[in-house]
């Protein structure tokens, strides 16, 4: 469509691996607030023809809705993409996360994934949970082993600590998920505090959130839309995860991506300097100090209390059929 | 004690599901009906030194903010009555709890009785600066129906960059030292409910704080903790330390089993604190924590690492500290102040 076929999208080394993605990539979540199915394929298709090659997912988005319309838009084109999903044990057990793995392979009409990683790393205790005997851990060396995934990794939004917690389990992680924008560096700090670590151990770092989740700070004209794209990218990160609702922020965003260029480390600097002040009080990352961005999931098997007014929630409590609810003693 | 409150998280989370969020519930839900009277509870409230103030305060103090929450005026009134016929003489307050009526209660109940009590409230300036926090100091003078406050405190220190708002130039520490030097407040001191690391960033600023309050209660000692981090700090410093939400602020400890309403209150209040501020807005919630709190025995040292021990897996995630982990516990107003959407926007 609007895509000429020399559009080219940077591609970067997959961390120390020997594998290479696109440096924007195709979030997953966001996918599910397309109109219909079929704008989504068409979203999907126009993404992989526009060069973008990592597509990202999660169990638990939107209850299985966003995997599959994936599913459905990659259809043909599975061996051009670099697909990564997420499994959602949170601190549950390693056969849990194998099961919902078996799922999200289905959903996504694939045998295999080439990223899979243990999502929502978000509570001071997860990393314990993780490594213990019988805990996720165990679910992601099995997965690698039995050749259904190709590399492993987790992710999470709230806590640079919980994710230095996480490095320093030991586990050998070949991705690692986390925000990145220019309000995150003046603000309990991933890029400051993680992403050092994760460029000295040769993980491949893999940035979120870069329009701080649902594009306040661009509403509010803090920053133009280019300008945090263009920060998220610039770090030494593999590749910057920004969701995708509709065909017009496709084009967008091939856009921005088609044309990238670094900015210099002076206009890195100008950049948090302007966001400072607005950054300093977490205003713009809600993912930090509340649970707005937690899925239901998470806040079950933690015991936190849930949010009717989340339209996670709402998904679950309206479902006519539990698409894979872990509990069958937890009805809705 | 403990065997009496089963382990019912799973049930509680599949109603909270259905329901869509935990339930308020005060921790007096967990009070029993009997009333103690005078006959069959001798005795008062113990009372401690208020830091190096010279001021000695009740081992339990009355917190402010449920005292909006109780039925009736006359009810405000009767519970404060009868806390201070137990010989509690510290009362908390603060300028924003349910939009001044919690201090216009505390001003009735305390007419003629104000010299026997030890009277708190905070000021709340989110940030902004000092003659804003003057015109509530005259406000909650007014609400108060005194004129002045045996502590002043910097209300909700939660956002990372309160305290550099706080010690800008021109912002409320200032306002601190101008009222205490105008007569109006003799002592001041700061509050929050989120982070250690903020309270002990307020502290770095070495300013003649006198008080200090901060959650303190059996899974905080395991979990964010201010009784490791903050604590010991302002014993140092001989700074009146203040605990708050010694059941997790509407009575999580106990509604999903960590602990007794008597465990935690005796926890907290065993603690080298001043007092513990309690929120009571019924007769029965005061009743049983007179109960505990009158002859206050401390627990051993031995008690209070099998209770911190008990609730350390429960207190791992902050699930029942919502105060920490959240946002439901911050305030309209300094929601307002950093531009943080509203309750109902953001519920947690």
């Amino acid at each position: 469509m609007s895509q000429s076929s020399s559009a080219t999208i940077p591609l970067r080394k997959f961390g120390r691996a020997d594998a290479q993605v696109s440096a924007l990539g195709f979030g997953g979540h966001h996918l599910g607030e397309a109109p219909d199915e079929k704008t989504a394929v068409e979203m999907v298709h126009q993404a992989v023809d526009g060069g973008i090659t990592f597509f990202d997912n999660c169990w638990e988005y939107r209850r299985g809705k966003t995997e599959i319309w994936m599913g459905a838009g990659l259809k043909g084109r599975r061996d051009k993409v670099f697909l990564m999903t997420k499994t959602c044990p949170h601190g549950r057990d390693a056969n849990l996360a194998l099961a919902m793995l078996e799922e999200s392979l289905r959903r996504l009409q694939t045998d295999h994934l080439d990223l899979w990683q243990v999502h929502g790393m978000a509570f001071d205790n997860d990393p314990e949970l993780f490594i213990r005997p019988k805990g996720a851990a165990e679910a992601l060396e099995k997965a690698k082993k039995d050749g259904k995934v190709r590399f492993v990794g987790f992710t999470g939004h709230h806590s640079a600590k919980v994710h230095l917690a996480m490095l320093q389990t030991g586990f050998p992680f070949d991705a690692v998920q986390m925000p990145l924008n220019a309000f995150d560096a003046n603000f309990k700090s991933f890029e400051r505090q993680v992403l050092p670590e994760l460029n000295k151990r040769g993980i491949a770092a893999l940035g979120m959130k870069p329009l701080n989740g649902h594009g306040e700070a661009i509403k509010n004209g803090v920053v133009t839309a280019e300008e945090a794209l263009r920060y998220a990218m610039s770090l030494p990160v593999t590749t910057t995860i920004t969701g995708m609702d509709s065909l017009e922020v496709l084009h967008q965003n091939l856009q921005i991506a088609e044309n990238f260029k670094p900015f210099s480390e002076s206009e890195m600097q100008g950049l948090r300097d302007r966001c400072k002040p607005d950054a300093a009080d977490g205003r713009y990352e809600l993912y930090k100090l509340s649970l707005k961005f937690d899925n239901p999931e998470a806040r079950l098997a933690h015991n936190f209390p849930l949010d009717t007014e989340q339209l996670e929630v709402k998904d679950m409590l309206g479902a006519q059929q539990n698409t894979g609810h872990p509990f069958p003693e937890k009805q809705f | 004690m403990t065997d009496s409150f089963e382990w019912n998280r799973r049930k509680f989370i599949k109603s909270a599901a259905i329901l869509g969020a935990a339930p308020f519930v005060s921790e007096g839900t967990m009070a029993q009906q009997s009333s103690p009277t005078q006959r069959d509870l001798p005795g008062r409230v113990p009372r401690r030194p208020l830091g190096r103030t010279g001021l000695q305060v009740s081992a339990l103090g009355l917190g402010g903010y449920h005292l909006g929450s109780a039925d009736t005026d006359q009810a405000a009134n009767e519970i404060v009555a009868k806390a201070i016929d137990y010989g509690v003489n510290f009362f908390d307050n603060a300028w924003e709890y349910h939009d001044g009526l919690s201090e216009e209660r505390l001003g009735k109940a305390l007419k003629g009785k104000r010299d026997q009590a030890v009277v708190m409230t905070k000021v709340c300036t989110h940030g902004r600066e000092k003659k804003i926090a003057m015109r509530m100091l005259e406000e909650s003078l007014r609400r108060l129906q005194t004129d002045y406050l045996d502590v002043w405190q910097i209300h909700e220190v939660i956002y990372e960059n309160d305290p550099e708002l706080i010690f800008a130039q021109n912002g409320s520490a200032e306002a601190l030292l101008a009222a205490k030097q105008q007569g109006k407040v003799r002592f001041i001191g700061f509050t929050g409910h989120k982070d250690p690391e903020i309270h002990l960033k307020m502290l770095s600023h070495e300013f003649p704080f006198d008080s200090i309050q901060m959650p303190l209660n059996c899974c905080d000692a395991t979990f964010r903790s201010f009784e490791t981090q903050v604590l010991p700090e302002a014993n140092r410093r001989g700074i009146a330390a203040l605990g708050m939400k010694s059941l997790g602020g509407s009575g999580e400890l106990v509604k999903f089993g960590a602990v007794t309403a008597e465990q935690g209150l005796r926890y907290a209040m065993s603690l080298p604190v001043a007092t513990t501020i309690s929120g009571i807005d019924s007769m029965q919630v005061l009743d049983q924590n007179l109960r505990v709190a009158v002859n206050f025995q401390p627990l051993a040292a031995a008690e209070m690492q099998s209770l911190r021990d008990q609730c350390k897996l429960a207190a791992a995630d902050g699930h029942l500290e919502l105060f920490k982990m959240t946002t439901k516990y911050d305030g309209k107003v300094g929601r307002e102040q950093h531009h943080f959407p509203t309750v109902e926007q953001l519920p947690l």
